[in-house]
């Protein structure tokens, strides 16, 4: 009993120096397992008078708590040393750039598309499309563009057989628009079209417009201009911008405009993108030609509009400063990627 | 078209603002500026000299001249001009001092292309009745205001000075003054004879002949204001019919009288064969389409755009007929596109001129003719043949109208003094306000009410109309179903690492049938920009496979897509535009990962999809990766990858759908939602044995709702494909047998189709 008790003395110090996890266990085994020296030395006690048997389980309970105590403090030990050395293991190197698929970009055109369509249904305007591939009356006569009108000359039109043509602009949309739906009514038609015209770098035979028209009652030159204002400010990002109307000549509507908008760069001052002069022409517009609206089956006396068209390759040349119209065309991943990720 | 400053000022006495300042008005009232630029501002320096003393220089050309200036004392230059004589009265132009063949020169005397007064390189300007140290007489510096030409196509009047001379009164609120004198015209017998044999191709034909007559250079005033405004002076004949056409505008023409057989003009269609040598030495073929003045011999000149040689004034000429006519706009344009010839005169009756300006064109040529060859005699009183005139319809408009277009109030002695001072005629009746349109804006110009609008709006300045948001109804737009599609799958490719392209629609022949597609197939542009750009696509493909070929120059792999329409012909009426989506995987690889992207692309984009084994494959596509996507029994598209003689290094796995069949197969569909089952399901796998080229697709399709879970190659070569089917009920739980049962029963409807299950 004696040479027991003497190794419960020796039991804690063998606790504390136990080297591995392992010999930890080994000796709490040893010790306070369910057949270790203290339930071997319990067992003993029966032979014992009352007295000593208190002073004996006395004893060996507090001997049973110190070793217990020592136990988990030493377990405890080796689990945070086992945990810092795996958290010293897993370093890694989070610069490394990530594996898996990049996004890719939408087209540049797609994206300010996107933004003007939302843009222009957000105020009540549809969204329309037309064929590329147009007939005669709806390109140039429901325009009011008859074959002897010298207007057709300053259209360089792609011709193909079977009598019709690329659409050079977005405008016989206007007339499907005014077959389409019963006044009054607004739209929008983005879409892609053609001119005979040699490609240089600021040249392309191949473009996207962007149609826009309302049909109402009372529609004047002023609401035009709200309209104008607000896509524009828009476009580019700003609480407002300044336009000027001055007179322009289509044959499509009646007034005719060219909006300038007030140079950005120099704030009207004058500098070499608005070659000095304050203003950037940006788009043709003017109130729907009394003509227009009769071929499409409107009384002119009755509806009125306003029109405009918007060059959208030109508007994203501007916006990113591009300086050769060819790589919009291109297909150039070089070019292309460069316009991906989230913009707020 | 040129404007000149001063020109203009001759119409508006008032006028004060500068070139810069009338081109800022213009523009913002009229037409586009395109720019001004000072036309010899050096004359505010240059004075008359004399030339005292002529010594020559050894060993060059040039001559030492001493010249008396008087306002810049007395001068010693080199001047190289052959007629530097002494005595003479020239320009003298006080440059600094600049040694020339060894000479200290102090200035110079000036030619007539160094004053801007024509383009006589040679000889210095020879004056007379000038007194040394002045300035030179009617040579003033000017501003020539550079109008876009396009903003003036509806704008016949405002092909000559005294139009925008009108526009530019009205705008700053000044007097015009009308340089025509219409009394100037003589009476009598006419002492040529016009005839006019179709009224729709010359509805207006007037002339005059002068006798006496001296051709000679113009005076230098009048040279000067030919060649600020671009017009190159020839003779002072010549010269005439230019002024007139630059300020009224009304192109004319001069015969020699003498070379014109019976004196007689006639305005007819050209017969075919009928040739004529022009002035620009050019002979032209001509035809019935054309116009001429002919003579009793055969034509004179080609209507409206040139004349001919034979007829032409030249030194000897004495007899002179002035031809002001009027010819159909169509005509003369149609002309100029075949002749291939435009002139000055044939881009002003291509814009419909007015047939009013044709006697007022003589009155003018009349009163220069005083000016510019005083010994000429006016022979006979003025021939004038017009068809018959219908005067333009008044046109009503309110004032209520005109604000509700505007969009601003604005009161009716407003609108009533703009157009007056645009020409109109205005009488108030009923509230309304009676327009007449004047004559040289009926031509086409002016028509209606929305044209007034235009006409008030201008002058008062647009920028005097607020912007103002219409009252209209809030109604939600229609939306546009198939762009919302194609938007969305726009978003989905590029969230999944696609970048967008957008290529041309026009493809070559050549690049047709390396597809493999028949060129007879495409629609033909006719008149296409080059011949390798003739066809319209009929498959995105062939640019497609340009952007892959392009961009592995620059990169080992990539990802890519196109929307675009493909371009089909139909037997009548417009081509089918139907949109198609093709997407793109390159990488230099095995290829087997691109084509596993693009077939979990296939299934995002087209949950039903599957693929079938194809009956044929196109010469681009890998023979033994192609399949077909189906919905169904429906075909969308195609997932391939390219053959390698198409794309030699890399792979590039292609997957292609046709978005009208895709946009059908989305329309409507909606999600099912079934109650999340609270009883346990169970599970049970079976490997299907299969040969080594067995489709998986094929397998799959006899047990619906079996997910793929392993392709394994077995050591004889076979595969073994591991499904795993769940299965459950919505009311109770399934025992064990009723699972087994099914398992039995599937194996054996799998056993009875032919495949073999592994144990
Ligand atoms: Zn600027």
């Amino acid at each position: 009993m004696e040479q027991l008790f003497a190794a419960l003395e020796g039991g804690l110090e063998r606790l504390n120096s136990a080297p591995t996890p392992e010999e930890l266990e080994a000796v709490r085994v040893e010790l306070i397992g369910r057949k270790g020296l203290i339930a071997e030395l319990s067992k003993g006690m029966g032979k014992l008078s009352p007295e000593e048997r208190v002073a004996t389980g006395k004893k060996l309970n507090e001997a049973k708590q110190t070793l217990e105590a020592a136990y988990e403090a030493r377990q405890a030990a080796f689990k945070s040393a086992a945990l810092m050395q795996r958290l010293e293991a897993e370093w890694l190197d989070l610069t490394v750039p990530p594996s898996g698929l990049a996004p890719g970009a939408m087209h540049p055109i797609t994206q300010i598309q996107t933004e003007i369509e939302e843009l222009f249904v957000s105020m009540g305007f549809a969204v329309l499309d037309g064929p590329e591939v147009e007939t005669e009356f709806h390109n140039f006569d429901a325009l009011n563009i008859p074959p002897t009108h010298p207007a057709r000359d300053m259209q360089d039109t792609f011709w193909v057989e079977g009598g019709h043509l690329l659409r050079t602009h977005t405008s016989p949309v206007q007339v499907r628009g005014m077959q389409t739906f019963k006044p009054p009514f607004r739209m929008i038609a983005p879409g892609r079209v053609f001119r005979n015209e040699e490609v240089d770098a600021s040249h392309e035979h191949t473009f996207t417009q962007l149609e826009g028209m309302m049909v109402d009652r009372d529609v004047s030159i002023a609401n035009l201009t709200y309209f104008m204002k607000t896509l524009l400010a828009k476009i580019f990002g700003r609480e407002d911008v300044t336009v000027r109307l001055r007179p322009g000549y289509f044959p499509f509507v009646e007034p005719g405009f060219e909006l300038d908008i007030q140079c950005m760069v120099c704030e009207g001052s004058g500098c070499p993108v608005c070659k000095h002069s304050g203003w950037v022409e940006l788009l043709p517009c003017g109130l729907v030609h009394p003509q227009v609206l009769k071929l499409g089956g409107l009384d002119p006396a009755e509806w009125g509009g306003f029109a405009f068209g918007l060059g959208l390759t030109r508007l994203v040349m501007m916006r990113y400063a591009i300086d050769d119209i060819r790589w919009i065309n291109s297909g150039d991943l070089r070019f292309l990627n460069q316009f991906g990720g989230p913009r707020a | 078209m040129k404007f000149s400053r001063n020109w203009l000022a001759d119409y508006v006495p008032g006028l004060t603002a500068d070139g810069a300042e009338l081109g800022r008005q213009i523009t913002m009232r009229t037409a586009e500026c395109e720019g001004v630029e000072d036309h010899a501002p050096q004359l505010k320096d240059v004075c008359v000299a004399r030339v005292e003393s002529v010594e020559p220089i050894a060993g060059s050309p040039n001559v030492k001249a001493v010249v008396e200036t008087g306002r810049y004392g007395r001068k010693t230059l080199v001047c190289g001009a052959p007629n530097c004589r002494a005595g003479l009265l020239t320009a003298y132009w006080p440059l600094g001092v600049k040694k020339i063949a060894g000479v200290g020169s102090e200035g110079m005397l000036c030619a007539g292309d160094e004053l801007g007064i024509n383009r006589d390189h040679n000889l210095i300007v020879e004056l007379t009745d000038v007194a040394v140290g002045d300035p030179l007489p009617g040579l003033v510096p000017d501003a020539v205001i550079d109008i876009d030409n396009k903003s003036l196509t509806h704008r016949p009047d405002l092909w000559g000075h005294f139009g925008m001379a009108r526009e530019v009164a009205a705008t700053f609120g000044l007097e015009l003054k009308d340089p025509t004198d219409i009394s100037l015209l003589p009476s009598g017998e006419p002492q040529v004879n016009v005839q006019i044999e179709d009224f729709t191709l010359c509805p207006r034909f007037s002339a005059v002949v002068f006798e006496n007559v001296k051709v000679a250079p113009s005076p230098l005033w009048f040279q000067y204001r030919l060649q600020a405004v671009g017009l190159n002076p020839i003779n002072n004949i010549v010269d005439i019919t230019n002024y007139v056409m630059a300020e009224l505008p009304q192109p004319m023409h001069a015969f020699d009288a003498d070379k014109v057989p019976g004196q007689t003009l006639i305005a007819r269609a050209a017969k075919a064969n009928e040739r004529l040598e022009a002035l620009n030495g050019e002979t032209y073929d001509l035809d019935p389409s054309m116009i001429v003045v002919g003579g009793l011999d055969g034509p004179l000149a080609i209507a409206g755009i040139i004349g001919g040689d034979p007829s032409a004034i030249g030194d000897s000429t004495t007899r002179i007929i002035f031809e002001a006519a009027n010819w159909n706009p169509v005509a003369v344009r149609k002309a100029t596109v075949k002749l291939k010839l435009r002139t000055d005169a044939s881009m002003r009756f291509e814009k419909s001129l007015d047939p009013e300006n044709t006697l007022r064109g003589i009155a003018r040529a009349i009163a220069l003719m005083k000016l510019v060859c005083p010994e000429a005699r006016l022979a006979g009183g003025v021939a004038d043949v017009r068809g018959p005139a219908v005067a333009p319809a008044p046109i009503r408009i309110s004032m209520p109208w005109m604000a509700k277009k505007l969009g601003r109030t604005i009161g009716q002695n407003e609108v009533v003094s703009i157009l007056e001072a645009l020409g109109f005629g205005v009488t108030s009746a009923n509230g309304e306000l009676e327009v007449t349109v004047p004559s040289w804006r009926a031509t086409k110009d002016i028509s209606m009410d929305a044209d007034l609008v235009e006409e008030v709006g201008r002058i008062i300045g647009y920028a005097s109309i607020t912007p103002t948001a219409p009252r209209m109804d809030v109604v939600p737009p229609k939306i546009n179903r198939e762009r919302a599609f194609h938007n969305g799958l726009r978003r989905h490719l590029t969230h999944v690492g696609f970048t967008e392209v957008h290529n041309y629609s026009f493809v070559a022949d050549a690049e047709a049938r390396k597809f493999g597609f028949d060129p007879a197939d495409h629609l033909r542009v006719l008149n296409p920009i080059a011949e390798d750009q003739a066809l319209l696509r009929i498959s995105l493909l062939p640019k497609i496979w340009k952007n892959i070929d392009d961009n592995r120059k620059h990169f080992d792999q990539f990802r890519l897509f196109e929307i675009g329409r493909e371009i089909h012909k139909r037997p009548e009426g417009l081509p089918d535009e139907v949109p198609h989506l093709v997407a793109v995987v390159y990488a230099k690889d095995d290829g087997v990962a691109g084509l596993n992207q693009l077939k979990r692309l296939a299934l995002d984009l087209l949950p039903e999809a599957s693929f079938r084994a194809v009956a044929g494959v196109r010469s681009f596509e890998h023979p033994a990766r192609t399949v077909a996507v189906m919905a169904g029994d429906t075909s969308v598209g195609r997932l391939f990858e390219f053959h390698p003689s198409f794309v030699e290094v890399g792979r590039a796995a292609v997957l292609e759908l046709n978005l009208r069949t895709m946009e059908k197969l989305a329309t409507g569909r909606t999600v099912a939602y079934t109650a999340v089952n609270k009883f346990p399901s169970s599970s049970f796998d079976l490997a299907v044995v299969v040969d080594a080229r067995a489709l998986a697709g094929d397998v799959a399709q006899h047990m619906p709702g079996a997910v793929f879970i392993e392709d394994y190659r077995l050591p004889d070569g076979r595969r073994s494909l591991l499904y795993r089917l769940t299965i459950s009920r919505p009311d109770r739980t399934l025992t064990g047998e009723e699972v087994t049962a099914e398992r039995t029963r599937l194996i054996e409807h799998l056993r009875a189709q032919g495949f073999e299950l592994r144990a």
